[in-house]
């Protein structure tokens, strides 16, 4: 029993108010987090990210619903407001239907608040049953145990659609608050879309943990765009856990430039042969940041293929955290898996962990990985400057350099070219203008 | 143009130039060579501006100013080029980005109007032709992979498209084949004019049969131990550095 997690139900858990089936498995949850309590250093797989320490000292209280308008900061607003999209937004956790835009959705699709999901009678036990690895197990009980809304989005067999959803998350308001989202989407066999989503926040000291859970039928097809930019007193968590049916394919770009601390950590498993999974997460830190960037891919059906790739650039006193794991059970020959991560360190104080781990069973397979951490190349700067090039522009020149290869792989092309701006709006801003 | 006045500079403590006086006039152009390790690119680097290297006393001056007192890329806008012996492979900075961001940051500098994507390429395409670079080369990751005669005619390629007032070429010519050095000879020809000076480093004398040189100087140990007219390079074809040196030393 941990009585830091106790303390945090009590204020934060769901109270028992239906449906049943839920009410099961929130209080199951509820019971498991009390007993494991919030993962801290002496947790494998949270060595990196103290969560306990991160978030005590502090009596958290559940957010609350952020009346009226939302004032974005400049330069901080949804990178993807020019996509047409369909559009789900939450402020301080809470669905918005003022702002959100769901209008005209076309036959075979689903999208709605949880609440409204769950009060139109819709079922959702796998995805509040699946706890995923180890690694991530704490953080879906706490989510199932404390979580009050999120989105909903299912498409029916077949059904390609066109527009992306945006699942905009805005925290205007912090002191000590938390709140809890959580995201099911299934995708139908051979079904198809795009999900762009950004993470804003410019409350203070605030915790987010958002959890989603997918369930890619076969052949279906996802791509996964993110931004990050939580407040820079923000702790955050977002978790990706879901399976991935034979033939079907996960493509996420992630990139992660807010929070005070923050773990994305995703866990795949492929149910089907064939399937394909990749997570390519670009992170640009400064101050005291830190960001931990975990996936797990499993790889329990042959013939699958997975990526992990996590490019950082650190400055100022930030911690760069990678945690790959790729696990390939007995039967699974023929699977192919890729893992790297790749720091970029722009001063002496910034640090980064990195920690591949490869699980292989099978004999028949094709598992790389690797890791790097450097610093600007001298010589290249100095070349570049020989040509008249500005020492600022030729940092940026060489961190852009560096970065390239991760934002690319966004098969989204107006969403890249967005994220590729907001990655470059992160050197304008930088104080001091060291680069 | 320049003025280099007993110039001592090290590294890292060590001294390597140890005394070099150069005076370079407005469109002379200046054969330096020497034995692997007298110093030749260190001299190059410290024009540039290389932060690795320690001027430890003497002067370089400049139309007038002082040198050591520009950063390196107000050198570069000032006027100074280098063309390094060995270029370096930056990954992830496509060939063709880095030349206009180049050409453009020192128009910039000067205050004149920043060329825009079409005007740039015609003239990089012109340019390119005339130094017969593949155009696929441009979009290229800048010198990465590019072989030692492809980086030494990139080099060149940068210099007549940001057109210095001194251009400084360290053994453009080694990697090159007999064809390449004639194209690149043709193309730092086409550069000379009564404004422009150049310093040619070099190990060989072929090179300065297409360039023909001003002065030739020999630099051995830190320091230029003979300078001469055009005919000093011939005759260390024929004799090497081995009765110069030891007669120096
Ligand atoms: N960064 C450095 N650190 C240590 N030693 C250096 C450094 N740069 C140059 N040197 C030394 O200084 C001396 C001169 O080197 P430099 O490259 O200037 O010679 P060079 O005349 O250009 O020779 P080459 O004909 O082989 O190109 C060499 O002994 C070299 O090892
Ligand atoms: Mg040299």
């Amino acid at each position: 029993m941990s009585d830091q997690a106790l303390t945090y139900l009590d204020a934060n858990g769901v109270a028992a108010v239906g449906p049943a089936w839920l009410d099961v498995r929130r209080k199951a949850a509820r019971a498991s987090f009390a007993d494991a309590g919030f993962p801290h250093r002496r947790v494998e797989a949270w060595r990196y990210t103290d969560l306990s320490r991160l978030i005590a000292k502090t009596d958290w209280q559940p957010a609350m619903p952020h009346a009226g308008a939302v004032l974005v900061p400049e330069g901080r607003s949804n990178p993807f407001a020019a996509i047409t999209s369909h559009k789900l937004v939450f402020v301080n956790g809470f669905f918005r239907p003022d702002l959100s835009e769901l209008e005209g959705l076309p036959a075979g699709v689903e999208i709605l608040p949880l609440e409204a999901a769950l009060e139109s009678g819709t079922k959702f036990e796998t995805a509040f049953d699946a706890n995923g690895p180890e690694a991530v197990a704490p953080i879906a009980a706490l989510n199932t145990a404390c979580a009050k809304d999120g989105a909903v989005i299912r498409l029916g067999e077949g059904v390609a659609l066109d527009q992306p959803v945006q699942l905009i998350h805005y925290t205007p308001d912090g002191g000590a608050t938390a709140s809890h989202t959580r995201n099911v989407i299934e995708l139908g066999a051979g079904a198809s879309m795009t999900l762009l989503e950004a993470q804003i926040g410019w409350g203070g000291a605030y915790l987010v943990d958002r959890l989603t859970n997918l369930t890619l039928g076969e052949g279906a097809s996802l791509t996964h765009v993110r931004i990050e930019d939580e407040d820079a007193q923000a702790v955050h968590i977002a978790t990706v856990l879901g399976d991935v049916a034979a033939e079907a394919s996960y493509v996420a770009g992630t990139l992660a430039i807010g929070g005070r601390a923050g773990r994305l950590q995703t866990a795949l498993r492929f149910t089907g042969e064939d399937a394909h999974a990749e997570s390519n997460t670009a992170y640009l830190l400064r101050d005291q940041q830190q960001l931990d960037s975990t996936i797990i891919a499993d790889h329990a059906v042959p013939g699958c293929t997975s990526g992990a790739l996590a490019k950082g650039v650190l400055d100022g006193e930030a911690t760069g955290v990678f945690q790959g794991k790729v696990i390939v059970a007995p039967h699974a020959q023929k699977s192919d898996a890729k893992q790297m991560s790749n720091a970029l360190l722009l001063s002496r104080d910034a640090a980064m962990n990195a920690k591949p781990e490869l699980e292989i069973y099978a004999d028949d397979v094709q598992c790389a990985h690797g890791s790097t951490i450097g610093e600007l190349d001298g010589d290249a700067l100095f070349y570049l400057r020989s040509r008249g090039i500005d020492e600022q522009t030729a940092r940026r020149m060489l961190i852009s350099a560096f970065l390239g290869g991760v934002l690319e792989q966004i098969p989204h092309e107006e969403a890249r070219d967005l994220l590729s701006e907001r990655a470059a709006g992160w050197f304008e801003s930088r104080s001091g203008g060291e680069a | 143009m320049l003025e280099i006045k007993d110039l001592h500079a090290s590294v890292d403590g060590t001294p390597i130039l140890k005394g070099i006086s150069l005076t370079i006039g407005d469109g002379e152009v200046h054969a330096i060579m020497g034995p692997n390790g007298s110093g030749k690119s260190t001299l190059s680097n410290v024009l540039a501006g290389r932060e690795d290297y320690t001027i430890t006393k003497g002067s370089i001056t400049y139309k007038g100013k002082d040198l050591t007192e520009l950063a390196i890329e107000e050198r570069a806008s000032a006027g100074i080029f280098l063309a390094f012996q060995y270029p370096t492979e930056i990954p992830g900075v496509t060939t063709m980005t880095f030349l206009k961001t180049a050409v453009n940051a020192q128009r910039k500098v000067r205050g004149e109007e920043e060329l825009n994507a079409v005007t740039f390429l015609k003239l990089v395409r012109q340019k390119a032709k005339e130094l017969k670079v593949d155009e696929d080369m441009l979009k290229r990751p800048l010198n990465v992979g590019f072989s030692g005669g492809e980086k030494k005619r990139a080099e060149t390629l940068q210099m007549s498209l940001l057109e210095p007032s001194l251009a400084v070429l360290d053994e453009t010519d080694s990697g090159l084949d007999i064809d390449a050095l004639k194209i690149v000879a043709d193309g730092v020809n086409r550069l000379r004019a009564p404004d422009r000076s150049m310093i040619v480093i070099t190990h060989y004398q072929r090179l300065l049969d297409y360039i023909v040189p001003d002065h030739v100087h020999v630099l051995a140990k830190g320091r230029i131990i003979r300078s001469g007219g055009k005919e000093l390079a011939k005759e260390l074809e024929a004799s090497g550095y081995t009765d110069l040196t030891e007669s120096a030393a």
